[in-house]
Formats: C-alpha cells, sequence, structure tokens
C-alpha cells in the first residue's frame, strides 16, 4: 500500500478517531524529536520555549509565521487540487517558479508600471505561467498516457534550471549577482500589517481557500472530483476524463504559480534562484495530512510555518540546524501515516472496511 | 444418480453451536451443521445468510467465540488452513487459486512439504494420472492450465485436493462459471468420490442443484440453521420457503413482440479486448421495442465487450449500431445516453457507482450538467436531496441516511440506486448485464419487476447473463452467445435448456429456428 493510498483513503471521514491522529501525530512528532534534541546534548525545554517564541513571541516573528503561510497555502492548495482528481501533481515546486518568473517579467516590463494595473498583471501572468507549466505534464497524460508523478518531479528541474540560465543571462540586472531586476513599485504588493513582512497576498490566499471549497460544489468541480474518486464510473456515465486532467492540473498550476508570484511581488521584489525553500515540495505533505480539505490545509500550512519559522530563531540563538524543522515535519507525516494505517486495520478488524 | 438415502452411520464431522460475531453483526449464530461419511451435504442460503463464515470457520480462517468442532471423534481447534489441511479438509474456492502459465502437475504439487529440492513431476504425474482414473476426472497432467476450460481447471483444483489425501471436500459456489454439460460431470464426479467414501460440502444457493446433487441439506438464513432434511424428502418450493422465510416462485409472463419495429441494431460488428484481440467477430442481432432480449453464454466469450461497444466505452473496428434510427458507432458514451441509452454494468461496485459518494450525488452522476440539477456555476443540492428522497422512497432502498456514503449499504440496496438512476433517464433502449448477481431473491425479485415493467413500457431491455435460470425466466427471446458471435436466438417457449447448453460450450445445433 502507497502512501498515496493510505492517505487518500481516509481522507474526509472526520469524526471519531480519525480526527485525533492529526493532532496526536503532531504532539507524537514532538515527543520524538524531544528525544533527537535530548540525545544532542540540547536542553528541550528551551530548545521548544524558542521555537515557539520565535514563532509567537513578537510581531515580527509572528507576521513571518502569516508570511510563509501564504506560500505553504497557496501551493498545498494547488497540490490538493490535482490530488483530489487523482493526479499525482509532485511538481508544484517548478510550476512555482514559473510563476515567479511569469511575475517578474511583467513586474519589470512596462505593463507592470501601470498604476493600480501593475499588480493585478503580476499575479495574473504567474497564474498563467503556473498553469501552462502544469499543463504540459497534463497534455502528455491525457495524449500518450506518461504518469505524472515522473513527468511532474522531472519539470521541476527544468524549470528550476531554466530559470537559472535566464539569471545567468537573458533577463540578468547589471551587476555581480544572478538576480533579475526589481520589479516596478506598481508591482509590489503592499504591505497590510504594519512593522512586519504580511502583504496582501494574505488575501489572495484566503480567498483560494474559499474558492478551492466552492470549487468542489460546482458542476466542473464535480465532474473533477468523479474522476479522481472513480474514473471508471465516471468514463461510464460519460464524463470527458481528458478535459477534466486538463482543467484540474491548470487550476493547480495557476495556484502553485501564484504562490511564486507572490514571493516576487510580495517579498523579494527581484527573482533569485532560491526563491522558494521548497514550498512546492512541502505542499505535498499538507496536501496530505491536511486531507486535501481547504480548511486542513489552511491548518496544516499554518502549523507548518510555525514550525519553520520557529526552527530559523532556533538556529540563530542556540545553533540547532534547520534541518530539525524537516524532521518535526517528516514525524509528523509519519505519525499520521501510521494513524491511517491504525484507522484500516480498525475498520478490517471489525469487519466492515473492504467489501 | 442415487442420491435417496442418507448414509448411516457416526459422522465425520460436527459443528455444534458455533457463533461467530464481527462487531454487532452475528454472523454465525449457534450453528449445528453435521457432515456423515460418504454423503453430499449442501449448505444452502442467500447471500450473507453465513455459508460461508461457516466453512471460512471449518476451513481455520475464522476462530469462532463459541462452539467446538468435532473431526473423526475427536475435538480439534483450527487455527489455520494448514492445521485443516492436516485434518484433512480441503476447499475448492469459487475462484481457482492456479498459476495459468504452468502445467497441472506443477499446479498440483506445489507448496507440498514432501517436495525435495529438485521436483520429482513423472511420479507426480503418475499419482495424478491414477486419480483421475479413479474418480472419472479427466485431465493431462501435462497441459498448461492457461489453456483449459474453466470446468477442466476446475478439475485441477480437486485433483490438487485430493492429491493431498483430503476426505472431507468443501466446494465453494462450484457451478458458477459451468455451461450445463460441464456441471453434469460434476456431478457425476461428486457421485464416484462419495461412493469410494469421502464426504462433501457443497455451498450453494440454486435450488435444482441441491434436488439434483445431495443426500441433505442444511438451509442457513441470516447467520441461524433453519433445518438439516434429506433431500428426497423435501422438494424446491419448500427449500425456497425455508431459505428465504416465504413462498417465492417467480413467474413472468413472456410477450410476443414479433410486430414490435426495432430499436436497437448491430450490424457485423467486430471490437476488441483488453488483450486488442478481435473478440467480438460480425455480432449482429436485433432488439425490438417492448421485449426483453436475453444473451445467454459462459463467461469471457465476449459479454462484457458487447455491453461497452453498445455504451460507447469500447471502439468498434467494423460494422454499425443504429439505436432508434440513428447511427451511434463509435460516438462519444454521453451522446449515446442522451439519445436514450441506459446501462446497468456488472460491476456496480467498480464502475456503476462511486462508493464514497452519497446516494443523491451517486444519482445526478450521469445528469450533473443538466439544468434541472445544475445551476450556470454551482449544483443544486436543494434538487439533489429531493430528487434522493424520490428514489428511496420509490424503490424501497434502505440507507442510514441519503447523505452517507453509500459504501455502507448492502448489494441489494447499491443496485435498487444504480437501477433507479439509469430508469430515470426514461430510456429507450435499457442494457443490463448481469443485473442480479450477488443479491439475494428478494432484492433480485424486485429488479426484475423493474426490468419488466420496463418492457411494458416499450424499452428494448438486453439482457446479457450468466445466469441462465434467471435468462429463462425473465426474457422473451434469448440468444446464445459464444466466441463473440451470436449462435442461435430463439423465442422463451421453444427454448431447449440442453440445447442452449450445448451452444454456450460451442457447439452449433442446426435447430428449425436456423442461426442468425
Amino acid at each position: 500500500m502507497s502512501v498515496l493510498t493510505v492517505l487518500s483513503q481516509t481522507r474526509q471521514k472526520v469524526g471519531d478517531i480519525k480526527f485525533f491522529i492529526p493532532f496526536a501525530s503532531g504532539a507524537l512528532a514532538f515527543v520524538v524529536g524531544a528525544i533527537i534534541l535530548a540525545s544532542a546534548g540540547v536542553d528541550v525545554g528551551n530548545a521548544y520555549a524558542t521555537l515557539f517564541r520565535g514563532a509567537f513571541g513578537s510581531v515580527f516573528g509572528f507576521g513571518d509565521v502569516l508570511l510563509k503561510t501564504i506560500s505553504l497555502l497557496l501551493a498545498g492548495l494547488a497540490v490538493s487540487v490535482a490530488f483530489r482528481c487523482r493526479q499525482w501533481n509532485i511538481g508544484a515546486e517548478g510550476q512555482l517558479y514559473m510563476g515567479a518568473l511569469g511575475g517578474t517579467i511583467v513586474g519589470i516590463s512596462v505593463l507592470g508600471a501601470i498604476p493600480g494595473l501593475g499588480i493585478l498583471a503580476v499575479i495574473a501572468a504567474s497564474a498563467i505561467f503556473g498553469a501552462l507549466f502544469a499543463l504540459v505534464p497534463a497534455l502528455l497524460k491525457v495524449k500518450f498516457g506518461v504518469n505524472e508523478v515522473i513527468s511532474t518531479v522531472l519539470l521541476n528541474f527544468v524549470a528550476l534550471l531554466f530559470i537559472a540560465f535566464l539569471l545567468h543571462g537573458p533577463i540578468k540586472a547589471p551587476g555581480f549577482n544572478p538576480y533579475s531586476p526589481e520589479i516596478a513599485e506598481e508591482s509590489q504588493m503592499p504591505v497590510i500589517i504594519p512593522g512586519t513582512r504580511v502583504h496582501a497576498g494574505l488575501i489572495i490566499a484566503a480567498i483560494a481557500t474559499v474558492g478551492v471549497y466552492y470549487l468542489w460544489k460546482t458542476k466542473i468541480g464535480f465532474e473533477i472530483r468523479s474522476v479522481g474518486a472513480n474514473i471508471k464510473a465516471a468514463r461510464y456515465v460519460g464524463m470527458n476524463v481528458g478535459k477534466s486532467v486538463l482543467v484540474t492540473m491548470a487550476i493547480s498550476g495557476g495556484l502553485a504559480g501564484i504562490a511564486g508570484g507572490l514571493l516576487v511581488s510580495g517579498v523579494q521584489h527581484i527573482l533569485i534562484e532560491g526563491i522558494s525553500p521548497g514550498y512546492g515540495f512541502v505542499a505535498v505533505i499538507i496536501a496530505l495530512l491536511g486531507r486535501q480539505h481547504p480548511l486542513g490545509v489552511a491548518i496544516v500550512a499554518f502549523f507548518f510555518s510555525v514550525l519553520m519559522t520557529g526552527s530559523e530563531t532556533m538556529y540563530r540563538s542556540l545553533g540547532i540546524p534547520g534541518a530539525f524543522s524537516m524532521t518535526l515535519q517528516a514525524l509528523v507525516l509519519v505519525f499520521v501515516l501510521v494513524g491511517g494505517l491504525f484507522v484500516i486495520w480498525l475498520n478490517k478488524r471489525n469487519g466492515r472496511g473492504v467489501r | 444418480m442415487d442420491y435417496s438415502t442418507v448414509p448411516s452411520g457416526a459422522p465425520i464431522l460436527q459443528m455444534n453451536g458455533i457463533t461467530i460475531r464481527f462487531g454487532d453483526v452475528v454472523a454465525n449464530n449457534k450453528v449445528n451443521f453435521e457432515l456423515r461419511k460418504g454423503e453430499v451435504h449442501a449448505l444452502l442460503g442467500e447471500n450473507g445468510a453465513g455459508k460461508t463464515t461457516l466453512m471460512s470457520v471449518l476451513y481455520g480462517l475464522y476462530q469462532p467465540q463459541e462452539g467446538e468442532t468435532i473431526i473423526k471423534g475427536q475435538k480439534t481447534s483450527i487455527k489455520s488452513p494448514n492445521d485443516a489441511m492436516d485434518l484433512g479438509i480441503a476447499m475448492v474456492h469459487q475462484h481457482f487459486l492456479l498459476t495459468l502459465p504452468h502445467s497441472v502437475t506443477e499446479n498440483i504439487v506445489v507448496g507440498l512439504k514432501s517436495n525435495g529440492f529438485f521436483l520429482d513431476l513423472s511420479s507426480a504425474e503418475r499419482k495424478i494420472k491414477q486419480l483421475s482414473e479413479m474418480y472419472g476426472l479427466k485431465i493431462d497432467p501435462k497441459a498448461i492450465v492457461g489453456d483449459l476450460a474453466v470446468g477442466e481447471q476446475q478439475r485441477v483444483e480437486i485433483i490438487k485436493a485430493l492429491y493431498r489425501d483430503a476426505d472431507i471436500l468443501i466446494l465453494d459456489e462450484p457451478t458458477s462459471m459451468l455451461t450445463p454439460q460441464e456441471e453434469k460431470s460434476l456431478f457425476s464426479t461428486l457421485q464416484s468420490m462419495v461412493s469410494q467414501g469421502l464426504s462433501i460440502i457443497f455451498i450453494t444457493h440454486k435450488l435444482r442443484e441441491v434436488m439434483e446433487a445431495s443426500n441433505r441439506v442444511t438451509v442457513l438464513r441470516g447467520g441461524k440453521v433453519v433445518g438439516t432434511v434429506s433431500t428426497s424428502e423435501t422438494n424446491e418450493t419448500e427449500l425456497a420457503k425455508m431459505m428465504v422465510g416465504r413462498t417465492v416462485v417467480e413467474s413472468i409472463q413472456s410477450k410476443a413482440t414479433s410486430r414490435n419495429p426495432d430499436v436497437l441494431q448491430l450490424k457485423n460488428v467486430s471490437a476488441l479486448n483488453n488483450a486488442n484481440i478481435m473478440f467480438l467477430k460480425d455480432l449482429s442481432l436485433e432488439l425490438r421495442k417492448g421485449e426483453i432480449f436475453g444473451i445467454a453464454g459462459v463467461d469471457g466469450n465476449g459479454q462484457a465487450e458487447l455491453a461497452e461497444v453498445v455504451a460507447g466505452l469500447r471502439k468498434v473496428q467494423g460494422g454499425e449500431i443504429i439505436m432508434d434510427n440513428q447511427l451511434i458507432t463509435n460516438l462519444p458514451p454521453r451522446k449515446i445516453r442522451q439519445w436514450g441509452l441506459a446501462y446497468v454494468p456488472q460491476d456496480r461496485l467498480e464502475t456503476g457507482l462511486i462508493l464514497e459518494y452519497s446516494i443523491s450525488e451517486n444519482l445526478i452522476l450521469d445528469r450533473w450538467y443538466t439544468d434541472e440539477y445544475s445551476g450556470k456555476i454551482f449544483l443544486k443540492q436543494g434538487e439533489m436531496r429531493e430528487f434522493a428522497k424520490k428514489v428511496v422512497t420509490d424503490f424501497e432502498v434502505k440507507t442510514p441516511g441519503i447523505d452517507l456514503p453509500v459504501n455502507s449499504m448492502s448489494g441489494g440496496n447499491l443496485q435498487k440506486v444504480l437501477m433507479a438512476r439509469e430508469l430515470a433517464r426514461n430510456p429507450k433502449v435499457l442494457v443490463v448485464h448481469n443485473p442480479t448477481r450477488g443479491l439475494d431473491i428478494g432484492a433480485a425479485e424486485y429488479i426484475h419487476k423493474q426490468i419488466v415493467k420496463q418492457r411494458d413500457n416499450g424499452v428494448g431491455v438486453l439482457m446479457i447473463s450468466l445466469d441462465l435460470d434467471e435468462i429463462l425466466t425473465v426474457c422473451d427471446r434469448i440468444a446464445v452467445i459464444y466466441e463473440g458471435k451470436i449462435l442461435a436466438v430463439m423465442d422463451r417457449k421453444d427454448a431447449d435448456v440442453e440445447q442452449i447448453g450445448l451452444m454456450m460450450g460451442g457447439k452449433v445445433v442446426v435447430s428449425k429456428e436456423g442461426t442468425s
């Protein structure tokens, strides 16, 4: 049984024991994390206190939590939309980078300097770039049956290397570093909480969350869900499976693209090679842990953002490496996975699991 | 065959007060069962009556919470199938456990403890030959299992059991895949096995088989034993009453339809199967308005392919399909449905329904895009619920709630939801494939009534079924399919079981009706 199977089987069935698994997993991850820290000779209490102080201890720190949440939430939603259609899009990172590229190209052009329109053009461009890039594996899948897991994983490298090439040549700003020129001021997301770096992208992420919730209640959303739940049944009742896959991947890539566009427009204002520290990969875990439900994805995205922000503080003040935050994330996933297997085992034991 | 007496003597197997609970469900409730040496004992009951559970206890797959099992006078506890085999108990499952690319002998000796480092196939072959002569189980030990017919594969399974010195043989629905001829030969094998001292438990839900091939019968209903009777002292009506708790004699009037116009025509249709082999070969048939046209045949002779080409789910390679004067060859499924097709596929769980969806979502699965259930953007939840409520009342669907996933519902109720959705289309043509497979008698009867109602309203019904009894009960005209071809078409009143059976096995009979 694959990871994806286990987690998608237990999706959506909130109630009794299943509901507590994510919380119990989070707690257990911290317990095991404590053992790891203690065995490295670290004062566990101090380390965790630092982690939470980093995330919640100051307005600026909490602002950074919200800032990371924007990226993680949008990327997580992107992956979760694809997963609902059983399209295992592991390429959110690449789509995010292409979105960042789209936003940058518009932002440094005349279009980006139009007052009031610049920001909208940047967001639209990043969505379109992300969507188009996600349509490549989608078309390969629909036309030739190419497995999207492999194609999306590999296209991540294509995107990253393509952008590296551009930054070292065609769109390189004058100077030593491989950076793009700064985008026009009219293309930059305004900060909405003074004293922090939190920008208006938070509102976009919130709208996207609500949008995905309602997407599943629409005609096309129903078609996508049906293809994901049972492709044979969908084909049999006359649904257009190919169209559903293309639409799904376009939405997915578009959301990831916006996440990338916002990193340029809201945070860096230039395009650089490492603009995302792997948000698109963490998004896969977030989508799985959030059970592909927009609210679940939002909660997990926030939680992961706390971990990432807090561990940066741990690194700065205690020297605990950033890898520890990744360890915690992975532990949560492992425990949720075990919990999922536990539920399947319970169902089987009670004789009502598998028909 | 002589099943008129019951062998006397001590029982070889006794199961006393067996109780098995799965959660709140009692699958076996204080079940008593007894098997004597040299008898064929039928275990009769509807689906879910507890037959398989009881036999799984005997085969070591489940441990009972209460009760004891006594074999050859010894109280035993059977913890695994290995224990069962050591005690001389063998089970022939409904779906065979054979590896197709290997020979008969290899399949039989696989897993034996007595095998050394090198297999001694030639002495195994000798023993197999001996067994096959002793019990009249004709088989070539060197043949590749994949090349054998279903009936022959079953013989391999039986020899496998005998090879392991089993003297108690459990046969789980052994006739479900056989032609009438193969069935006959199986029954004569059973006869010769019991006459040489073996004892056989025969799980079935078919009354005719019980009457034909058993000494005694134990009837289960709802996990309890209704009674054990000698076959010679009972009849089909009485057994049916015991099995379902009331008298069921299904009789459906057939209708003469020769003057009705055709509503569906297949002209020389050919199509590939999933392995890209031409599986339908120049198949032609005409379905008239207001009739039920049955397709009989052994599984795997093109039935699924036939249903799928009509529904647009499989590409037609040659020929044409005309529905209600419109050419529908290779149109997309949605177009064909809009022109008047309703289709109930055989695998209601894998294809017909989405199990994690609610009843209302399943009901609009084929019409989610229509103005009735969808606005410009959003689905109309209110209308969907109304539709679901109406179906639940009209079709007497038993459900814990219309908003819950349907995967908690029973097979019969799932089939009702599926039928309801398809019939709500007001179709011109209704294709049903194994519509009552796995359903209990009550649910099957209900489904048949719905199909007949459609016929009486002028719908042309194409019924593809592996259950010959069903076809003979329900259909107005009957065709036999063999290797992707229709061998003959006949009215029900002219239908002769013997003849249909021969044709299902590929023997073309020149009859006065002629072939089509």
